[in-house]
């Protein structure tokens, strides 16, 4: 060993800026590569995050053309869903059930303590079936409610994630409210007001109910606070006694998966818009594949100049070194005691920077995954980090830049051992 | 019957169809001193490279030390350079960033026979070269210097031939006297063979033998 560091002293003085600057390289294509892929993929599953739906496969979301569902239909117009509609999709032999949603048109306001802080807002009520309630909640939650029940329980509200991503990026980061997240939310207690609201009011005496949060959802058909559609139904007549029955969406549920083209179709030519779980999953898909493919070929062009560099640099230093090589074996240096100093150099050095390369890649992800994190609190909703670091991955890649520059080399030495000496002096 | 230390026996050489070895036959004694004259291009450096195994590419027969270069490996035949057989190039070979003292422990270094011994030994061939044991990089040195330590670098594993291609080209006749003088006394001592390549009359006067390479093949020649 001692022998062997005397060796590559003596092999590297005068090529020390040469032999630096090609680690240096390699150094940043491993922290590249690590960046990249660790912050890519983090990105990747951000937007997963924000486009999936936990809508089933057989299931179709209802709605009218052109109407986004839920956003502010708290006044009456506009086109509803009406029960001839509901009947007429129930008739299908294709459809099994139907889960239909209805906006108060009422406007309401929430109050309650949040952080040791008082809160007001004004909210839209989504009246829904139990079929939007997470199965987890169900073994243990009643999704029955009435304005009867009021004095002896609290009115259960299921939050939908995008309102609060909505909530988080919005109205908190504006106001200098704390966000929020899914688990904190969760048990929350607050005062419920219906039929007035900061910026609407009706004739008739508000109501004020008891409520607490009983969980989040990821359905995308929700887009307000979710309660029992009883209690909805209830406001509705109760306030606006004269108005048509309508529904603001339906959650139609095929018998089998494979009816649902059948179940759109049919939606469609009612001239309603219907979605479905694979329609919303090709375009995430899509979204999140462009996404991926421009960061990819943004990392792919840096990572192929910074590991053609090093490669270049590695050929290039030994390329002009051939004579060095070739007065050493005239020598009578064996080429068994080139190959394994030029092994420790190349390949243990390079895999020693190579994984450095890669926890400094790992440390500048957090790096960065913290900084935006804390510069962009919406973001903390969806996850605790934009760095993701699967180890799999993140090897193969590391690996590759490794293999890619060392292997190169390698194989250039190799060429220059088998060449004649008297050749190689001549150079 | 004493056996030569290299025998060579028709050599041939090809250069693009031109034979510039042809048929060459040459043999080496023990403690003999063997100059080789010729004509520019006649092939001595070229001779010179097969009877010190850096040149495989030839036919005929070449036995150094007992080895048949043939059948070797071309690790038996980097020991064989190594322990047995000692260069001085026409263009010295030397790294230029290392000092004349690593430059002539650059084959032990790399073989893992680096000692202190060693270097002791190295240090007194330097001394007795008259060369300046720093760390200067020879690329500072003078071309006679580097001549200098070339041959120092070929004497220090102590050789049984020495083999030199025209090793005073870059001296003035005081350091050709001070080499020759050294390696005629090195020779005494040691009993090592010389085979070079030289012009200078005082060197050739100096020789056992000369042969003179004339049309590709070694002819006797009387001093």
């Amino acid at each position: 060993m001692k022998g062997m560091r005397k060796a590559i002293s003596l092999w590297n003085r005068g090529h020390w800026k040469d032999y630096v600057f090609s680690q240096g390289m390699l150094l940043i294509a491993s922290l590249l590569l690590v960046f990249f892929i660790s912050i890519g993929l983090g990105v990747g599953n951000i937007l997963q995050r924000f486009l999936s739906s936990d809508l089933p496969e057989e299931q179709v979301r209802v709605t009218p053309l052109g109407v986004q569902a839920g956003f502010f239909q708290t006044e009456r117009g506009g086109s509803e869903i009406s029960d001839a509609i509901l009947d007429s999709l129930s008739s299908l032999p294709q459809v099994e059930r139907i889960d239909p949603q209805v906006y108060a048109h009422v406007p309401a306001y929430l109050r309650g303590l949040l952080g040791g802080r008082n809160y007001y807002t004004d909210i839209t009520l989504e009246g829904v079936t139990d079929a939007f309630v997470p199965d987890s909640l169900l073994a243990y939650t009643d999704w029955n409610y009435t304005l009867g029940d009021s004095s002896t329980k609290p009115l259960p509200i299921i939050l939908s994630e995008n309102l609060l991503v909505l909530y988080n990026a919005g109205f908190a980061e504006s106001n200098g409210l704390m966000g929020l997240t899914p688990d904190g939310v969760i048990g929350l207690e607050c005062r419920v007001n219906v039929g007035s609201s900061s910026i609407a009011s009706l004739q008739f005496p508000p109501i004020n109910v008891r409520a607490e949060i009983i969980g989040t959802s990821r359905n995308t058909a929700l887009f307000a606070l979710a309660v029992p559609i009883e209690f909805v139904e209830e406001i509705n007549r109760l306030y606006l006694p004269e108005s048509e029955h309508t529904y603001s969406a339906l959650m139609v549920t095929a018998g089998k998966a494979e009816d649902v083209p059948e179940i759109v179709r049919y939606a469609e030519a009612l001239g309603l818009s219907a979605e479905t779980r694979r329609g919303i999953a090709q375009k995430a898909e899509i979204l999140v594949g462009v996404v991926i493919a421009a960061l990819g070929a943004l990392a792919g062009a840096i990572l192929f100049a910074a590991v053609a560099s090093a490669i270049h640099t590695l050929v290039a230093d030994l390329k002009n070194r051939s004579y060095a090589l070739g007065v050493l074996v005239a020598l009578g240096t064996k080429r068994e005691r080139l190959v394994s100093v030029f092994a420790f150099q190349i390949f243990l050095m390079s895999l020693l920077t190579t994984v450095s390369g890669g926890l400094l890649g790992c440390g500048l992800s957090y790096l960065v995954s913290t900084t935006l994190l804390n510069l962009l609190p919406a973001l903390r909703v969806a996850v605790s980090s934009i760095a993701v670091f699967p180890i799999g991955w993140l090897s193969a890649g590391l690996g590759f830049v490794l293999m890619a520059s060392t292997v190169s080399a390698w194989f250039f030495f190799r060429r220059i051992l088998v060449t004649p000496v008297t050749e190689l002096l001549r150079r | 019957m004493i056996e030569a230390l290299i025998s060579a026996k028709a050599i041939v050489r090809t250069f693009d169809n031109r034979r510039v070895l042809d048929g060459t036959d040459f043999q080496l004694a023990q403690g003999e001193f063997v100059a080789v004259t010729g004509k520019s291009g006649a092939g001595k450096s070229t001779l010179l490279g097969i009877l010190g195994t850096l040149d495989p590419d030839f036919k005929g027969e070449l036995t150094v030390n007992g080895v048949n270069t043939a059948e070797a490996t071309t690790e038996q035949l980097a020991t064989l350079r190594r322990n047995f057989l000692g260069f001085i190039f026409q263009d010295f070979h030397l790294l230029p960033n290392l000092s004349a003292l690593d430059n002539i422990l650059l084959p032990a270094v790399f073989s893992g026979t680096d000692s202190t011994e060693r270097r002791e030994h190295a240090a007194g061939i330097i001394s007795r070269l008259g060369l300046r044991n720093d760390s200067t990089p020879t690329r500072f040195l003078s071309r006679g210097e580097r001549q200098r330590v070339a041959s120092a670098r070929a004497l220090v594993n102590n050789p049984g031939v020495l083999m030199a291609d025209e090793p005073t080209a870059s001296l003035d006749e005081e350091s050709e006297d001070v080499l020759f003088d050294l390696l005629d006394s090195l020779r005494r001592e040691k009993g090592f063979a010389i085979v070079a390549v030289v012009h200078s009359k005082k060197v050739l006067a100096r020789a056992d033998r000369i042969l003179n390479l004339q049309g590709g093949v070694l002819h006797e020649r009387h001093a």
